[in-house]
């Protein structure tokens, strides 16, 4: 089963790639001898990405005192990390657009996406020795194995959808892929995330937001995403009863040391803000 | 492990045999799942679901008796974009009105007494942002008739952008509608489309069965 999913994610290569301006500040960020001016240097080289990072630097969403205005004080106020995740979210959808499906609208399916990041940042400002970007990113990035799926198995995933809706959506849709192809959307967006050598942070969130007790370096970040995924969906639905939604699993109120009673500022903040997110993550 | 063993399924009603069921564990009971254009009358204690993304489902029972069922179904295209193959209101709305009048009319032949009825209607959701709103046609189709028959809504869900998974128990009247993710719009919509198209295509004229 597990070359299966590697065969399957090696499939994508030539359809979908890395942006050039992530792997170049990747690589930065990861040697001890790069400086902030090489990172600016990378950043100043790709046009379009200096045009998103102003603009994220400068919205409400991030709420920074002072107007940045040029790449070099971007990068020493973001920091060269958030600078990685931000080539990372700012360009995710435009990268999967080269991964189209019959199954699933892009919109619906980044907009979902886009709520999960949200809510992640959001609790993990509450949850204290957590990175609220980094979780950002892995808010967006967790069901990209969908995609993968949706793009390469689109039959199967087909039938994954109907027994769905026949089990009066009572089953949810990793179980149905277990069900039905024996191996779920985590699993494959965790061996994307692993080939393409992106930080272990987000191989792990991606990998394990539905089995959070697999977690190894991130159990916490993985348990927030794995809450930040079940907030988005009542975002998405506009309703605070957990009934609707499938289960969060308890473990990950433990690892978090979050309670129950953020679900509601969570969700209603993250709807205050997805318009905005929308136009700087998603937009053109 | 241990399966606990599931009941066998009640008796369905004459003319309801080919409608499939399945033992659902959250509310212990079998259910009948319903594709657009199909109805279900039961006397039993069971379930009825489906999955509404524009279309409608009028969930209608006996509440002295207890028969009562649900059915499923939209009003093909009237003039719009497609223009060269419009379909006027009165024909579309037959459509419509079968649906309706084969639901009441096997409550009525099962023991129901149209004036103990109850009328619940859920559906007409705008789920595909970039066509015309088929949606409101059909609620407002459903109220009509409604209205015009002397029955009285009692419960609603209806419009909205969301598909919805409605799961009706005629013996008690409770129903539980579940908003639906967008992961699930297009599949609803396909669903809703071949409908439309087996409808479309039959001609308007004439005695035709639909279901």
């Amino acid at each position: 089963m597990k070359t299966d999913i590697v065969e399957l994610v090696k499939g994508v290569g030539g359809l979908v790639t890395l942006p050039d301006v992530f792997i170049r500040i990747n690589r930065l960020v990861e040697d001890p001898n790069s400086t902030t001016t090489d990172i600016a240097k990378v950043v100043r080289q790709d046009p379009s990405f200096t045009v998103r990072l102003l603009r994220v630097a400068n919205s409400p969403l991030y709420g920074l005192s002072s107007t940045v205005d040029t790449v070099s004080k971007a990068v020493a106020i973001i920091g060269t990390s958030q600078i990685r995740n931000l080539a990372l979210s700012t360009s995710i959808a435009s990268t999967f657009a080269g991964l189209p499906n019959d199954l699933v609208s892009m919109d619906n399916f980044w907009h979902h996406s886009l709520y999960c990041a949200l809510t992640a940042r959001i609790l993990a400002r509450q949850a204290h020795k957590c990175d609220p970007e980094a979780v950002f990113t892995a808010g967006l990035l967790h069901d990209i194995g969908e995609l993968v799926i949706f793009n390469r198995l689109s039959a199967l995933a087909k039938e994954v959808l109907l027994l769905v809706l026949d089990s009066a959506d009572e089953l949810p849709v990793y179980e149905a892929e277990w069900e039905i192809m024996g191996f779920d959307h985590a699993q494959v967006g965790g061996e994307l995330a692993r080939q393409w050598h992106l930080p272990a942070l987000l191989e792990e969130c991606i990998a394990y937001h539905h089995s959070i007790l697999e977690a190894q370096r991130y159990p916490r970040e993985t348990a927030l995403v794995h809450i930040a995924n079940i907030l988005a969906l009542m975002a998405e639905l506009d309703t605070l009863d957990s009934g609707d939604v499938s289960p969060i699993n308890p473990r990950a109120w433990e690892i978090t040391g979050l309670s129950e009673d953020i679900i509601e500022p969570t969700v209603r903040e993250a709807q205050s803000e997805i318009a905005e997110a929308e136009k700087l993550f998603l937009g053109n | 492990m241990i399966t606990p063993s599931v009941p066998r399924p009640p008796i369905a009603l004459p003319g309801f045999e080919h409608v499939r069921r399945s033992w659902n564990k959250t509310y212990e009971a079998y259910a009948a799942r319903l594709l657009p254009g199909e109805y279900y009358v039961t006397v039993n204690d069971e379930g009825v679901y489906t999955t509404l993304g524009s279309c409608i489902s009028a969930c209608i029972r006996d509440r002295v008796s207890c028969v009562g069922g649900m059915n499923h179904f939209m009003l093909p295209a009237s003039a719009d974009a497609d223009g060269w193959k419009s379909t006027s209101l009165s024909a579309a709305t037959r459509y419509g009105n079968f649906a309706m009048e084969h639901l009441i009319n096997a409550i009525l032949k099962n023991g129901g007494q149209r004036q103990n009825l109850e009328v619940k209607i859920f559906g007409g959701g705008r789920i595909l942002a970039h066509m015309t709103d088929v949606g409101m046609r059909n609620i407002e189709f459903a109220r009509d008739y409604i209205k015009t028959e002397g029955l009285k809504v009692t419960a609603e869900d209806v419009g909205s952008v969301y598909p919805r998974m409605v799961v009706y128990f005629p013996a008690t009247g409770k129903v539980r509608v579940k908003r639906l993710r967008s992961l699930h719009n297009n599949i609803i919509a396909e669903e809703e489309t071949r409908y439309l198209r087996t409808i479309e295509t039959k001609p308007v004229g004439g005695d035709i069965e639909l279901f």
